[in-house]
Formats: structure tokens, sequence, C-alpha cells
């Protein structure tokens, strides 16, 4: 036992077993979060959401991957056929890949990056490679318009999603995200989303943005484009796309919590769970997820204009002008 | 997140036409520029019906577009030319199937304008009381319909519970909850039960209880619905008449037409209400006209709740209906707009010719007009304005 | 810019609202709800008092009701009289309009509170009352009159409406 828990002292294995845990958890995540959406879904209209398969529907997750497994995977006739087909893996994989640097509680982490906030922005950015591979592989005008509205959206909301960065980074003097969670404290009007209030919601508005949630799922746009970039895609490809929306999803919520809104850190001293504290992380993410959910059930989607002058014209501005007064009351306090 | 000075910006940057957004085909050539042709339909997921729009897009911005029509022809007026004249009422319940009502209020006043028939005065409040039960029941979905082309699920669902309901009060007078066959040609089919009445009182008074917080606060107000609304489809009142647009498309223009009040019939010459119209001629325009509406239907349905008079629901027809040689016309203000049916007789048991003019068909050329210039997104709240039903334009 | 994002957070109010309120969907296959009297199922027939009278074959809209007719002494008077040998009602057809209810003279065809119809094949919706089968694949009422066009030598007695040229006829 005890030369098995050494051997997790050894680096390479340490990682490749966290890491292994961490897609795990990726996964089953997406299952479970698709099922939550669907019950926020149901309850926000009245309904009762999935509730036939195993007790009150809770096994519906996995009735619809075997389902999946099972469907015939439909590639239109003229594709691009490895395009098509690497489309969902290029948005997995860069979606799980940033858990990497989350950290879950005090010494659980994957890797513990000095440039962990860079890594982050650097794999996020990949995602939309993903997009553009899946609108150009299935030869559809629907999915061709969906992956330009994909590009353009994504690119141009990296940058107000950048420098909303900016304020926490300056304030804490690291790039990496443990130091972060570290500086915040472990009191509520400690964490950086009180001083960095623009900053944050800035760094919300364009996280939604970035994993095309509404109101910002022009990519998608069921109801113009019908499903945008992967109205082609069918059984497992759908559902690795699907898999990866979800845990970009997850992910942006996971380090919107760690940047702003104090990691695993509890709200008040007394609360301190020692080694539960990851209870705590789980605890805000989950309510920054179900807040992403509830503004989907509640909002129309923005056009394509307006996104644009949204992320350029509002969100821009604010965080450079947020970033002049962090700046300066550094330079006064 | 739209703030006040950016939405009058906003408004300051497409208060010219829309159309002012194309770029002219010469300058598409000077610089080899193509545009994408795309088939919008007949199979979407948000399109009303069985409805083909051929689209020719520049970018994201419509330079053409074309609606195609005819996927869900059913030859209702040739049919009709086989029924005797009673066999008719149930197929017009499938021509625009969010107005069954009015279907038929407007076949049976066509025929009872060829007959001469003496309808109860009983049987006609509970005409326009169903009438402008079928009302609400379609226009709060079209409002639900609306969001749900922006991309807003929820209301639908709000507003179809609504619709269930008024369905099921329909299911206890009528017998079906959508294709009634319930108003006759000299009546209506059978009295009202006996405690329908308090049922209908206890179901418009919940309605109120909650129609502003479920129609209003949860969508007119919403920054996004307006930026994504206002100045979009936007139309003059002189476009609407040209293209002969009826129904709350026309009045959110300014124009206050409504055949209830412009060619009355039935018991609406005593009651009270009022022709909402609105200045916009856009679809958020179309919207407050949706839910004015409502509120003037709620009006007028507590009104026929307190004005029925009793005695027969049933005029006399004779037992068979065989009317002389002649045409009769009949109109009614369906949710849509103008519903009117035109039926020649031959003096056998069954119509020589029935035509009907449905609002949807006619709306629908609106889309040639005021589509183009806008964006691709843009289409469908237009198609929420126009509001057309498959089975109104195909017949 | 006190206001922005106010119409939103009012939106999220009302869908929070509705998240812990009552639901209303109906479980429908262990729930069924209770059908008003006038509802209207799938059509049945009490064969014993069928006349064979043909009248809700002929008012039918849909053709869905086939009777094949003979001439029978059922009840013994020694007068043969009209009896539906066979007689088959198509669901596949029926659209529930209730036309042959209201016509019928003896009141021997009527509305159940059935209405979950569905078969594998078409044809299993057709289904017979009588002795003997119907095929319900002929049509019971196939031709159609030719008509000559009415005369228009009376005036339209329609309430005078403006016309416009471009009016579709």
């Amino acid at each position: 036992m005890q030369t098995v828990l050494n051997l997790l002292e050894v680096e390479p294995i340490r990682l490749l077993i966290s890491f292994g845990a961490v897609l795990f958890l990726v996964l089953n995540l997406a299952a479970v979060l698709t099922m939550a959406e669907r019950k926020v879904s149901g309850y926000i209209h009245l309904r009762y959401g999935p509730n036939r398969v195993g007790p009150r529907g809770l096994l519906q997750p996995a009735a619809d991957v075997f389902k999946l497994f099972t469907k015939e995977n439909v590639s239109p006739g003229r594709s691009d056929l490895w395009v098509f087909l690497g489309a969902p893996i290029a948005m997995f994989i860069p979606a799980a890949l940033v858990w990497i640097v989350v950290p879950f509680a005090p010494g659980a982490v994957v890797a513990n990056l000095n440039v962990a906030i860079l890594f982050f922005v650097a794999i996020t950015s990949i995602g939309a490679l993903g997009v553009v591979m899946a609108g150009y592989g299935s030869r559809s005008t629907f999915s061709l318009l969906g992956a330009l509205r994909g590009a353009a959206q994504m690119i141009s909301y990296e940058v107000p999603l950048i420098l909303s960065l900016l304020g926490v980074v300056m304030l804490t003097g690291s790039l990496s995200l443990v130091d972060v969670v570290k500086a915040q404290g472990d009191t509520i009007w400690t964490w950086y989303f009180l001083p960095q209030l623009p900053m944050f919601l800035t760094f919300y508005i364009s996280g939604l943005a970035e994993v095309k949630r509404v109101p910002f799922d022009l990519p998608e746009g069921e109801s113009e484009i019908v499903g945008g970039f992967m109205v082609e895609y069918s059984g497992m490809t759908w559902a690795l796309i699907q898999a990866a929306e979800f845990a970009s999803m997850a992910v942006m919520s996971a380090i919107t919590v760690t940047l702003f809104v104090g990691g695993w850190q509890p709200p008040l001293p007394f609360l301190d769970l020692g080694h539960y504290n990851w209870a705590w992380f789980g605890i805000k993410t989950a309510l920054v997820m179900f807040t992403f959910q509830w503004i989907r059930w509640s909002v129309p989607r923005l056009r394509m204009d307006q996104l644009m002058d949204l992320g350029w014209k509002v969100l821009v501005p604010i965080t450079l002008l947020w970033l002049f007064v962090t700046a300066g009351a550094m330079l006064i306090f | 997140m739209l703030g006040e000075e950016r939405r009058a910006h906003h408004e300051g940057a497409l208060t010219e036409p829309a159309s002012s957004r194309l770029v002219s085909p010469d300058i598409r050539d000077e610089f080899g520029l193509e545009t994408i042709d795309m088939n919008m339909g007949p199979q979407h997921p948000a399109m009303h019906g069985l409805l083909r729009l051929i689209l020719e897009l520049d970018g994201e911005t419509v330079v053409r577009c074309d609606p195609v029509m005819g996927y869900l022809h059913r030859c209702q007026e040739k049919i009709a030319e086989n029924r005797m004249y009673p066999a008719v009422i149930p197929l017009t319940d499938r021509l625009d199937y969010f107005a069954n009502m009015h279907n038929e209020h407007g076949y049976c006043l066509a025929v009872e304008d060829l007959l001469d028939v003496e309808i109860p005065p009983r049987a006609e409040y509970i005409r326009v009381l169903m009438c402008e039960l079928m009302r609400l029941a379609s226009h709060i979905p079209s409002i639900g319909f609306l969001m749900l082309e922006l991309g807003a699920f929820t209301p639908i669902l709000y507003a179809f519970r609504e619709r269930e309901r008024i369905q099921s009060i329909f299911e206890a007078v009528t017998g079906a909850r959508m294709m009634f066959h319930y108003i006759r040609i000299g009546g209506v089919k059978a009295d009202l039960p006996p405690d329908i009445p308090q049922k209908i009182w206890e179901y418009i008074e919940s309605l109120e209880a909650h129609f502003q917080r479920d129609f209003v606060d949860l969508i007119a107000g919403n920054e996004i619905f307006i930026s994504r609304t206002r100045n979009v489809g936007k139309m003059t009142q002189e476009q609407a008449v040209e293209m002969g647009v009826t129904g709350p498309a026309l009045r959110c223009t300014g124009v206050d037409f409504d055949i209830r009040l412009d060619y009355p019939y039935s018991v609406y010459p005593e009651l009270q209400f009022e022709v909402i119209t609105d200045t916009a001629g856009d679809v958020e325009a179309s919207y407050r006209v949706r839910i004015a509406e409502c509120l003037q239907s709620i009006r007028i349905i507590k009104q026929c709740l307190e004005q029925m008079p009793e005695g027969e629901v049933m005029g006399d027809t004779g037992r068979r209906i065989r009317p002389a040689e002649g045409e009769g016309f009949g109109r009614v203000e369906s949710p849509r707009g103008e519903y009117a049916v035109h039926v020649v007789s031959d003096g056998s048991d069954t119509p020589y010719r029935v035509h009907y003019r449905d609002p949807s068909f006619c709306n629908m050329q609106l889309l040639q007009e005021i589509v183009p210039g806008h964006y691709l997104p843009d289409i469908m709240p237009i198609m929420g304005l126009v509001d057309p039903v498959s089975g109104g334009w195909d017949k | 810019m006190p206001q922005v994002g106010q119409g939103i957070l009012k939106g999220m109010g009302v869908t929070l609202q509705h998240l812990f309120g009552q639901k209303i969907t109906r479980q429908y296959p262990e729930y069924k709800r209770d059908l008003p009297e006038r509802s209207r199922g799938m059509l049945t027939v009490d064969m014993d008092r069928c006349i064979a009278c043909l009248q809700c074959m002929r008012i039918c809209p849909d053709h869905c009701i086939s009777i094949e007719q003979t001439k029978r002494d059922a009840d013994g008077s020694g007068k043969p009289k009209p009896y539906p040998i066979g007689f088959v009602i198509d669901d596949s057809r029926c659209m529930y309009c209730s036309l042959c209810v209201e016509v019928c003279p003896v009141n021997c065809i009527y509305h159940t509170e059935e209405f979950e119809a569905q078969a594998y094949n078409r044809l299993e919706l057709a289904r017979q009352f009588g002795e003997r089968p119907v095929d319900p694949t002929i049509d019971p009422k196939p031709t159609v009159k030719k008509k000559k066009k009415p005369t228009r030598e009376k005036a339209p007695r329609t309430v005078e409406r403006p016309r416009t040229g471009d009016e579709a006829a």
C-alpha cells in the first residue's frame, strides 16, 4: 500500500493518474450536466424533465449515451471526412485539457503551472479551430454560416476575456491559479469579484460567449441556421460535441470561481472544512453553472452585429478602463 | 447591457431602410464577391409549417427572399365542391388550424348570406364568445412563437399552457380540442353546458392574474428582445396596404382596419372594444398589438358572458340545406387578419364553388418586400410579425 | 446607465418563480383526465338498431363509413326491410366530426370515450361491425356529379364591398 502511495509521488505517474481522474470527471460531468440542464429547463418550463429511466429519471444520461453509441454515424456525401471526424476531437481536447490547471482544493491540482492563466487562455482559443473544422468539413451552407459566426465570435470575445483576467493578474502578481486562490483569502469580502466587479461581469459575459451559450449561441442558432456547425453530426460525433460544450461550460465556471470567487476558499473563516474544502469549490462552480442555465432559459439570442458591438464597443472599453483604475489604485495604496 | 444612449444610437443607425444595407450588384461584380443561395425549409425547425424560402445571402445579409408555398396543399376548395353544405364545416376547421372557430364562422356567414336564415341572438353571442377565446388561444402562442424564433424557448411553454386551458374549455363545449365543428349554418351545434360560463369566467380571471407576469414582464422589457425586434421588419403604412396585409401586421403600422368594426358582423356592434394600433410598424409593435388585443378579447369575453340572452341556439334552416342559385360572402376578423369566404351556389345541395381568402396567404407577400436587406437571423422575427399558419396559406 | 439589464433581470425573476412553482405536466399513460360529456371519441355502431338508411354514409365528408345493404325480414313481420349486412368504419379516415351521429334517425351510431386508435397496418383501423366484412379500400360514394355553371341572373345577395381590380377571384 505504502509503495503504491509512494509511486503516486513520482512525477510522470502522478501526472498521468491524476489527469486520467480528471478526464473521467470531465466525461461524467458532461453526462451529469445534460441531466441538470434538462431538469432545470423542465422546472422552469413547468415540466418535470426526464423522469422515466431509473429513480426520478437519473439514469437518463446513461440511456442517452447507450442510444448515441448504437446510432449510425452519418456523414454527408461530399464532406471532407477527416476534417469532419476530427472536428469533435479538436473541440473536446481543449475543453478537457484546461482542467489540468484548475485547483480543486489545496494541493489538489494536476499541474501547478506557474503560467496557468496563460495556459488557460491559449488552450481555450484552440476551441475555435474545432468549430471551423466542423463547419468546413460538413460542406453545408448552414454549417458554414455557423462556423463563420463561431470563428468570429470566439476570436472576438477572446479579447475582453483576456483583458478582464489582467486585473486579477495585476493584483496577485502571479500567473498561477493556485496563487490566485491563495491570495484571495478565506473571507468573502476579500475575494476579487468585489474590487474587480466590472471585470468579473465582463469575464462572465465573455465566458458565456466563449462557450457559445444563450444569449450568445449564434454558431448554433437553431431557429435560423438549424444547428449551425453541428447540423450534420449524429451519433457519437454529435455526443462528443455536446460533451465538449458541457465540459467547456463547466471549465469556464470553474475558472470564474477560481479567479473571482475564491476557488476552494470558504466564504467565512469558521466555515473552513480543512481537507473537504473542495466542497466549497464544487458548490460555487455548480452555482455559476446554474446561472448559465438559468440565463439560457430566460433570454433570447443576440444578432451577429449586436454581438460584435457588445464585444468591441462595450466590453473592451470597460476592461481597459478598469485596468487603468486597478493600476492607479495599486499605485496609490 | 444596451443602455438608453446605445439604444438611441442603434435606432439612429437603423432609421434608414434595411435595403440600404444591400451592396449594389455592380460593386459585387467589381470585387468578384459571390452570394450564397440557401434553401430555408420546407424542413426547418423554426419555420411556420411547411414553407420554403429561397434565400440569396451576401454574407449574413439577405439579398433576395422568395417564399415557395404548396407543401401542405390539400385542395380544400375543390373538396368543398363535392361535399354537402353542412359537411364542409369540419373541413374548414383544417384550414388555419390556429383559428378554427373563425374559419367555421366565416363559412357559415357566407352560407347564411345565401340562405337568409334568422340566427338566434344567443347563438350569435356564443359564436362571438368562442371566436374571442380562439383569438386568445391564437395570439398567446404566436407571442410564444416569436420568442422561440428569437431563441428563447421558455415563453412558448407558458403560452401553450394557456392554450391548453382554453382548449379544455372548447372540449367541454364542442367535444373536440381543436377541430371543433361547433358553429353551424343557422346557429351553433348545442347550447353551452350549464357550468361553462362560470368556468370561462374563472379562467379569464386567472389569466388576467398572471398575463402581465408571464407575457409582458418576461419579454417586453428584455434588452435583447428590444434590440432584436425594434426596427426589424419595418414597413410603412403604404407598403402594408399595397401588399394587402390585414390583421395585427397591418394594425402595427397604424392603420385601424378591423373587420369587426369596419364591416360589422354578428353581435360585435353591441360590444365595447377598441381597435389596437401602433405606429412603429416593426416586430416589436406587432408584439405590443397582439398583447393589447389579448386584453381586448378578455374584455369582449366578459361582456359576452354578462349580456348573453337566453333562448334558442339554432335557427330554422330546414332539414336539407339547399340554397337557391346565387352568391354568398362572409368575412370575419381572424387572429391573422381578414378571413373571407365566397360561396357560389347552383341550387344543388353541394356548393358550386367555395373560395377562402386566408390572411396567412395574403400577408405572406410581405416577405419578399421587407426581408431583403435584413440579416439572416431577422427573417425569423419577421415571420413572427407576419405569423402565417401553414394550413392557412396552403388550403 | 441605471436601468441597463433591468429587463433581463426582471425576466429572470419570472423564470426563477416558475422554477420553484407548481408543475402542470400530467403523466399521461398513468394519469388520464376525465373526458367531458360531449367529448368525441371513436365511433361505434349498435347494429341491432341500425335500419341501413345510409344517411351516415352519405353525409360523411371523409367517406369513412361503408355499408352493404340487403333486404331481410329481420323482425319476422313478413315484410323484408333494408338490413346492414356489412358495416365498416375506417378510423384511419374518420375525422370525428360527428355529422353521422347527428344525422342518424335511430341514434345507433355514437361516439365512445375511446380515442387511442393505433395499429401497425392502416387496414387494421377499419373496424367491421356487420356479419360480412366490407372492403374499406373501396370508396363508398365515388361518383362526382358534373356540374353546370350557375346562371348569374340573380344579383348576388351580398353586402356591398369595395372591389379592387387585382382582387384574386
